[in-house]
């Protein structure tokens, strides 16, 4: 599943018309505590994240759609009931 | 079927034909020893008219940036010759290689035979050519599948490793390149970040030196220089004998532009003179653009002050977000992540950022009559 949405992730990278750079400053900015490496490793489905550095990524993703003027699609882990990372 | 061997001490060729394709398997460790192995091999299959390859790297043990590189040179060179070349069957770790250095985009992985079906994960974005199909990418096409290799984050560091992978995909792909170079005006002066060897670093260090020269010249005036034959050449007096004793016929400097203002110049230097032909011109023009990509995605082309001016933006909300986790830990009784999931809900609910609503938390801690929820701690979260 992880694998699935990690890929879905990079999809929607593309989509907010974000370089791998842009979207780790931004996560980043917001908290972020992996690198730009993990962070691509997370893109590609090469490493899985913490539900919560998932849903940090989301909502980098999320506020840069919400400035292109349109709302939030992607969809947070923690608010489809999955279990927090210890 | 015919089949040929050639041995090294850590990397094997095995080269068999099947049909129109020419497959090698490639056994051991690919890296900087092995690199030019396989490079004067795939030169040699390609001389005698095998153009459409595929490696098989089944049993290849280890590759990296230098492999790499050969690899996706080889690629293109093909590409635009009208040949092919196809990866078959990577390791898990050698796919990983591949996948995170985002060549993905550019070589062409075949896919995989169902009964390994484990190497799927290797095909979030396809190439735009199905292996086995007739490549026959133009040049704009190839633009475009070069400008997709950038990933690189805004770190110096990394920026040179990605610049090194230009010299080196460069050098292997356009035609009478002996040496690559790039050099970026930092901090007001011209350095040399990569260079293919020693002799093109030190043809860079005379340009600085005697303060002439093509590289200078693009990187000042945003625009070609090409010197055909310095035996014949009028501009550059103090430098092109330098040049010439070491052996120069011919430069090509492109200028390396971020955001429209020329900060560097891609050098490319050949034994030969009129080395690069009309096409080898067009490809060097399209390395350089990548390099320009690479720059502006780093933000290179700001000013320190700028950069540094965005850093400490960048870290000042990262520490505004966590002195408002602080203040809803310490007011809710809850734990970090559910403070962060809090800020986060409310920016979705409200469709404002998350920095602001940790910013309104923050102020409302220090000036208590800010809001009707003033019996929150007052404390220094600082």
């Amino acid at each position: 599943m992880a694998d699935g949405l990690s890929d879905v992730l990079d999809v929607f990278r593309r989509d907010a018309d974000l370089t791998h750079g842009e979207l780790w400053l931004r996560y980043f900015e917001l908290g972020g505590m992996s690198t730009h490496l993990e962070l691509e490793a997370f893109l590609y489905g090469a490493l899985r994240p913490t539900t919560h550095d998932h849903d940090v990524i989301v909502h980098a993703l999320n506020e840069r759609f919400s400035e292109m003027g349109g709302d939030h699609p992607v969809p947070y882990l923690e608010d489809e009931g999955m279990p927090e990372p210890i | 079927m015919t089949s040929s061997d050639r041995s090294f001490p850590a990397f094997d060729i095995d080269a068999s034909f099947v049909g129109d394709d020419t497959v090698l398997a490639l056994r051991g460790e690919l890296d900087v020893h092995g690199a030019p192995d396989l490079s004067s091999y795939l030169d040699a299959m390609i001389g005698q008219g095998h153009i459409n390859i595929v490696l098989d790297l089944s049993e290849l043990d280890f590759l990296d940036a230098s492999g790499l590189s050969v690899i996706a040179g080889e690629t293109i060179r093909l590409r635009l010759s009208g040949g092919s070349l196809v990866i078959r069957d990577p390791s898990v770790q050698v796919g990983h290689l591949i996948d995170i250095s985002g060549f993905i985009k550019m070589i062409s992985v075949e896919e995989p035979a169902p009964a390994l079906g484990q190497l799927g994960r290797l095909g979030p974005e396809q190439p735009d050519n199905p292996p086995g199909s007739p490549a026959n990418s133009g040049i704009h096409e190839l633009s475009q599948q070069l400008r997709m290799v950038t990933s690189i984050p805004s770190n110096d560091g990394v920026v040179d490793g990605a610049l090194r992978l230009v010299v080196a995909l460069a050098k292997a792909t356009v035609g009478g390149a002996d040496g690559v170079s790039v050099s970026l005006r930092r901090r007001g002066r011209l350095s040399t970040v990569a260079a293919s060897d020693q002799t093109i670093t030190d043809m860079d260090a005379s340009q600085y030196a005697t303060g002439e020269g093509p590289c200078l010249d693009a990187s000042a005036e945003g625009r070609w220089f090409h010197a055909e034959s310095l035996h014949h050449e009028t501009r550059w007096p103090a430098f092109v004998p330098r040049a010439r004793a070491l052996g120069i016929n011919s430069i090509l400097s492109s200028p390396l532009l971020a955001h429209g203002a020329p900060v560097g110049a891609l050098n490319i230097y050949s034994w030969a003179t009129a080395a690069f032909a009309q096409k080898d011109q067009e490809l060097a023009s399209i390395f350089a653009t990548q390099t320009s990509t690479i720059l502006g995605d780093a933000g290179l082309d700001t000013t320190e002050e700028e950069l540094a001016s965005k850093l400490a933006e960048v870290l000042r909300t990262r520490q505004v977000i966590a002195q408002a986790q602080g203040v809803l830990m310490e007011r809710d009784g809850i734990g970090e992540h559910d403070a962060y999931t809090a800020l986060r809900r409310f920016s979705v609910e409200h469709g404002s950022p998350l920095s602001l609503r940790a910013l309104d938390i923050v102020e409302s801690v220090r000036r208590p009559q800010a809001g009707p929820e003033t019996q929150v701690p007052a404390g220094d979260h600082g």
